[in-house]
């Protein structure tokens, strides 16, 4: 079990090196001119020869890459060209007020999604069940953006029970944080809920259709416990799975969101930077999400590890 | 102690109703063992499942009574159904492995039911769950209790499922082919155990099996069960021994018997009726030799000796008392030459292993590295066939005679040794120089359903060996497809069909007339009946052995069942884990066996006649 | 007289073919197979017939899919005249879903952006095949280094959640809708290759495959005319799901003004320009927003209903996002 936290330990860091020289890629080979995409198609030749000596824009590209990653590595994660501000406290506040976002969100959606798949799964046939899946059905053909317009349009027009934008910091106030979290939170909740519960639900079913479900029935059990003990535990192994694949899924929620919904944090970001051109941020902003989401991988996977005991015990008895 | 009235079983399904059970009735007196056996589709399983109350929810009884102990079973409040289940009727699963739960230990699941309808205590249950493992032999019960379904080895687990179904203490238990997915071995072991607990607990069994020999073995009384019916029943012995019903005649003469002199085997023509529209009359006679008009009439159980209590579902039954099925000469007998005495297949020293896992680590010359974990699955295999010859590999899961089929063919590449096909070594070339070699050896695979390409008419799958190595004219390539089917006995037409619209032996025969297609010199034929029932094997071993004659291409016959490979070989090659322990003539091997594996291996296999291996010690 | 049994037509113990493993395996029964007639003149197997749920989404696809073809006819009024007396109208008979900002008529500018839409979906989804399927195939079947390498490249796109990578590529170049087809269907080219993957895993394990190197055909013979005929049902079921996901992706990237451009009418930019105005004419946002729902939906239920009609055996679960 060391073993295999090292193993996947190891795998996380070359997949951060590897999206790290995408990202540099993508960012500075693509574009025919770096300097002429920042500053515009029309600039003076005299300017853009001065941007690209200050950006390092003469040199090899694999060693403007070592520089870059090297810098990286030791927190030093370049300079905004909109703000002309070190990127990292800019970036580490930004994430701060994403993750409180993120992680109350994924905590509803987790425990909501999943209650539903089980509770349909439960009374597979019957009218919950088709509630639940229709009403999923069409939650996961909705896209996240079109739920902002339609919570803003509901909560804040209609009803005017929250402010359709904006952040206070919690400094300001309990309350009036916690408002302004509501309708980006719920927006998130109702986009990814769909799928996190269809998913649940499927697994559940399939696990109560399984030979040894059928088993412990013929063992004369009572249906609670035949759910409990046996179903359950081997239909969440799955779900942890998709758990993990949603948070990816929610990070990418969140450029959407935050933009729709004007909350100050990387997604809008990440935004702005490509608005303006800010490819410094841009790059160290996606491999900082790169990064969140491979931990959060990691995550998983260590508990799908410790939960399943194919991987958990290895040991061979002949 | 279980008595089955009348029962019929009907299931609701998207094409009509399907009959599953037809007016079965049964007793299973108390402290004695009754068989049902049948093939696929015969609704011995569905027996065992009415019997539980757990049919799905497409399944309904237009009639029947099932009495446990004197109560109506179908009467009762699902609640009490439920509590005799656990308490008093004990269930054993044919696959152990699917039906353990993965995520919890052995020991919590054996002692569940002890918990649940003993009312015992977490810690006395988990306790008695250790007395149990031991009763049914497992060695370290202890240790095993603490552990996962994955890591047991599958005799271990279906111990381990016997412990958990004797945990309340039952009063009827319930086998549902309990030893189908086990070594041979491992069965007579399992079967042993069977009857000591029988023994000692006062058991009344319901063993449901396809195998004819382990039925002898474990039965008093056997059923004998056809498209939902009950054809015959008696006293084991007698049944297997001199059947009445003409079913029952001919499923045992289609059996190959180790020790018998090989004859042809019987087949029973035909297939099983369509469950969802059938015949009023008897449900066998399309495929019955000795049918008349009379047959046509519903067939009644009826009672042939009191005093035995034997019964058979025939009018006949009596009349045709004693003669037996009739078997088919070949077509046109040919004699066997030999043709030279090179040899087609010679593997000399051949060595595979395969890397199971990785073991410490360690420091080597200053790297860290893995030890490697291998097993050795073919360990130096020395052999040869003649060609026209018929080499018989046989041996347990794990003995390495798959592996050496494969390799052979250079499916799967050995790790040292030489392979020479024809006299020409073939170790060592590139996969494209392969090429002359391919046309000469070929392969019939076990799983039929596994061995057709779905998407392709027969027409394709035969005649693409053909074209691939152009041994006809484009333009003829459809006409030496209507030879070779009728090479392996099926009509023209069938080369527009698709393997989903044929039977499994239906395409075991494809399989075989796609491995002639290039004709072969040898053919290593791979388990090639044990995935088809009873009376379809003895066909597809009647067509081996006339192909084998006609044609003189010789067979690397690779199988653990002992008694068709006996009955095709010449030779047989004993193999366990990884070494051959014996190799020699057929009849000596089944007659006298020298090494003591081999010895065991016989006497391990179940005979319908009861005898227990000539090859004792 | 059952209790709490399986659900009907899933099998369970007692009626599953046992393992791979000695001993008669769960025998193949010689009985008739369905549609197979004794008879010399037989027919293939009868077609089943097709579920409620594909033919729901067969017509609700087919109707949006049609008034997207025939849109530049059928239009009530063109799309992309400005009017400034008509600004901000409500639906009515004239305009049927009102008009927007610069007063041209939602539903013709609905009716054109039903075009895009398809179009996005598609062709990103038709790259993401072409570039997927062959690399899926290879890691496959050839295992070993190919497949680790392979794989690996995936992860690493996978490491980004799809619509930053997205960005990630159209935020170095001007934006133009075919730029962000291409973006869209490079971002699932690692879903694609991975579901092709074990696809194909599962197949190359059948024995026809085995049949097929003992016949002496190339790698290219057996993935090509072997295991692709084979594998085409379940790609195309995920074919199907990945065009919503594209037409959902490209819809976003649109609304953040990386795709069509103005005056492009796009329904991920209707929707991102009617933001402003959700107060006073929510008219504008939701009418392109329902319709992609309902484009969406429809083609979910095509997919699921033919993956219902698959082969069981050959079935393989879906990736998501």
């Amino acid at each position: 079990m060391a073993l295999y936290i090292l193993r996947r330990l190891l795998s996380v860091a070359l997949v951060l090196v590897a999206v790290s020289i995408l990202v540099f890629a993508v960012t500075s080979i693509l574009p025919a001119n770096v300097a002429y995409l920042i500053l515009g198609q029309f600039a003076d030749p005299a300017q853009v020869k001065i941007l690209e000596a200050k950006l390092g824009l003469n040199d090899p590209i694999w060693q403007q890459y070592l520089r870059w990653a090297w810098a990286v590595v030791q927190g030093n994660l370049g300079e905004s060209m909109l703000m002309n501000r070190p990127i990292a406290p800019l970036l580490f506040e930004a994430i701060s007020r994403s993750l409180v976002l993120a992680s109350v969100s994924f905590v509803l959606i987790a425990v909501i999604g999943i209650g539903l798949g089980v509770a349909a799964a439960l009374r597979h046939g019957r009218p919950l069940d088709h509630g639940v899946s229709v009403g999923t059905y069409l939650g996961i053909a909705v896209p996240e953006f079109f739920w902002a317009i339609v919570v803003i349009l509901v909560f804040a027009s209609w009803l005017g029970w929250l402010p359709s934008s904006g952040y206070e910091p919690l400094a300001t106030g309990f309350w009036i944080w916690l408002q302004h979290l509501v309708a980006p939170t719920i927006t998130l909740v109702f986009a990814h809920l769909a799928h996190v519960s269809r998913l649940t639900r499927s697994s559940m079913i399939e696990v109560l259709q399984s030979p040894y479900v059928t088993a412990a029935r013929a063992k004369g059990l009572p249906e609670r416990i035949v759910v409990m003990r046996h179903a359950l535990r081997n239909a969440l192994l799955p779900t942890i799975t998709v758990l993990a694949l949603d948070f990816g899924r929610l990070m990418g929620g969140i450029v959407v969101i935050e933009t729709v919904f004007a909350y100050p944090g990387l997604g809008r970001l990440i935004v702005f930077s490509i608005q303006n051109r800010d490819l410094p941020t841009l790059q160290a902003s996606i491999l900082v999400v790169a990064a969140i989401y491979a931990i959060a991988n990691l995550l998983a996977d260590l508990a799908y590890a410790w939960l399943n005991p194919r991987i958990r015990y290895d040991r061979s008895i002949a | 102690m279980l008595r089955i009235y009348d029962l019929s079983v009907r299931y609701r399904t998207a094409s009509g109703e399907v009959e599953a059970l037809t007016g079965i009735s049964l007793a299973a007196p108390r402290g004695s063992t009754l068989a049902l056996v049948g093939e696929s589709g015969s609704g011995k399983s569905t027996v065992a499942l009415a019997a539980m109350g757990l049919l799905p929810q497409e399944a309904y009884c237009p009639s029947g009574r099932i009495e446990f102990d004197g109560r109506d079973l179908m009467q009762m409040a699902p609640a009490e159904r439920r509590a005799l289940r656990g308490r008093r009727i004990g269930l054993v699963f044919q696959d152990p492995f699917s039906v353990l739960n993965p995520s919890l230990r052995i020991g919590d699941q054996v002692a569940e039911g002890l918990i649940q309808h003993r009312g015992a205590t977490p810690a006395a249950a988990a306790e008695r769950a250790v007395e149990l493992l031991d009763e049914v032999g497992i060695r370290n019960p202890r240790a095993v209790a603490q552990a996962y379904p994955h890591e047991l080895s599958g005799g271990m687990r279906q111990r381990a499922l016997i412990a958990g179904a004797l945990a309340s203490e039952p009063d009827l238990l319930i086998l549902d082919e309990p030893t189908t997915a086990l070594d041979v071995t491992i069965e007579a072991q399992i079967l042993e155990l069977l009857e000591t607990l029988r023994a000692r607990r006062g058991l009344t069994m319901l063993f449901i099996s396809h195998n004819l020999g382990v039925v002898r073995r474990i039965a008093d009384r056997v059923a004998v069960m056809y498209a939902g019916q009950v054809f015959e029943t008696g006293p084991t012995a007698e049944v297997l021994q001199a059947p009445l019903h003409p079913y029952a005649k001919g499923l045992i003469a289609a059996i190959p018997r180790l020790g018998l002199r090989r004859e042809r085997l019987a087949s029973i023509p035909g297939r099983l009726p369509d469950l969802r529209r059938l015949p009023q009359g008897c449900r066998f006679q399309a495929r019955c030799p000795f049918a008349e008009t009379a047959c046509g009439m519903p067939q009644a159980l009826t009672a042939v000796d009191d005093n035995t209590r034997r019964e058979a579902r025939c009018h006949a039954a009596a009349s045709h008392a004693s003669t037996p099925w009739p078997i088919e000469a070949a077509s046109d007998p040919v004699e066997r030459m030999q043709t030279g005495t090179a040899p087609v297949l010679e593997i000399d020293s051949l060595v595979r292993r395969f890397a199971i896992g990785r073991g410490r680590l360690r420091l080597d010359r200053g790297w860290p590295r893995f030890d490697k974990l291998s097993i050795t699955a073919v360990d130096s295999v020395t052999l040869s066939v003649r060609p026209g010859e018929v080499l018989g590999l046989v041996g347990e899961s794990g003995s390495g005679k798959t592996t050496i089929g494969r390799i052979a063919l250079r499916l799967i590449e050995p790790d040292s040794g030489r392979i020479l096909i024809d006299g020409t070594p073939i170790v060592g070339l590139s996969q494209s120089a392969l090429e002359p070699m391919r046309r000469k050896a070929q392969i019939v695979f076990q799983n039929p359903d596994s061995s057709l390409n779905p998407r392709k008419t027969v027409l394709e799958l035969i005649g693409r060996p053909i074209e691939r190595f152009g041994l006809v004219p484009a333009g003829e390539i459809p006409a030496r497809v209507r030879q070779l089917l009728d090479l392996v006995r099926l009509p023209a037409h069938y080369a527009y069909r698709y393997p989903h619209q044929m039977s499994g032996g239906e395409k075991q025969r494809i399989g075989i007339a796609c491995a002639l297609a290039t004709e072969p010199r040898f053919i290593v034929c791979d388990e090639p009946v044990s995935a088809l029932d009873v009376s379809v094997q003895a066909a597809i071993v009647n067509l081996l052995a006339d192909l084998r004659d006609r044609l003189q291409v010789a067979y690397l016959l690779i199988s653990h069942d002992i008694a068709v490979v006996a009955h095709l070989a010449d030779r047989i090659a004993v193999m366990n884990q990884g070494r051959i322990v014996e190799i020699d003539e057929t009849e000596r091997i089944t007659r006298s066996p020298s090494h003591s594996y081999t010895a065991r291996l016989i006497a391990a296999v179940p005979r319908i006649d009861g005898v227990p291996g000539d090859a004792a010690h | 007289m059952t209790d709490r049994s399986p659900e009907p037509g899933q099998g369970n113990a007692l009626r599953s073919a046992a393992v791979a493993s000695p001993g008669a395996v769960g025998s193949v029964p010689d009985a008739p197979a369905p549609g197979a007639t004794a008879s010399a003149a037989f027919e293939r197997a009868p077609r089943k017939p097709m579920s409620a749920q594909l033919k729901a989404g067969l017509l609700i696809t087919g109707v949006i899919v049609l008034l997207g073809l025939l849109a530049p006819w059928i239009s009530p009024h063109p799309w992309d005249t400005i009017s400034i007396k008509t600004r901000f109208l409500p639906p009515s008979t004239t305009y049927w879903l009102g008009t927007d900002d610069y007063g041209r008529d939602v539903f013709s500018r609905l009716l054109m952006g039903t075009r895009l839409s398809l179009a996005m979906g598609i062709s990103a989804t038709l790259i993401s095949l072409a570039i997927g399927v062959p690399i899926g195939l290879a890691a496959g079947y050839f295992r070993g280094r190919t497949d680790e390498l392979l794989m690996r490249g995936a992860d690493v796109l996978m490491a980004v959640p799809p619509i930053m990578l997205g960005l990630l590529v159209l935020a170095v170049t001007p934006p133009a809708i075919w730029k962000t087809a291409v973006a869209v269907g490079l971002v699932y080219v690692p879903p694609i290759a991975r579901v092709t993957r074990s696809v194909t895993l599962s197949l190359a394990t059948e024995d026809f495959i085995q049949a097929a190197r003992a016949r002496a055909e190339g790698p290219a013979w057996i993935l090509f005319r072997e295991i692709l005929p084979n594998a085409w049902p379940a790609l195309i079921v995920e074919a199907s799901l990945r065009v919503t996901y594209a037409i959902l992706l490209g819809s976003a990237l649109s609304f953040l003004g990386l795709g069509a451009q103005p005056p492009s009418s796009d329904w991920g930019l209707m929707i991102a320009e009617a933001r402003a105005f959700i107060d006073t004419a929510p008219w504008i946002a939701l009418s392109p927003g329902i319709a992609m729902c309902l484009l969406v939906v429809g083609i979910n239920l095509i997919g699921d209903g033919a993956r219902e009609r698959l082969d069981p055996r050959l079935k393989t679960r879906t990736a998501k996002g």
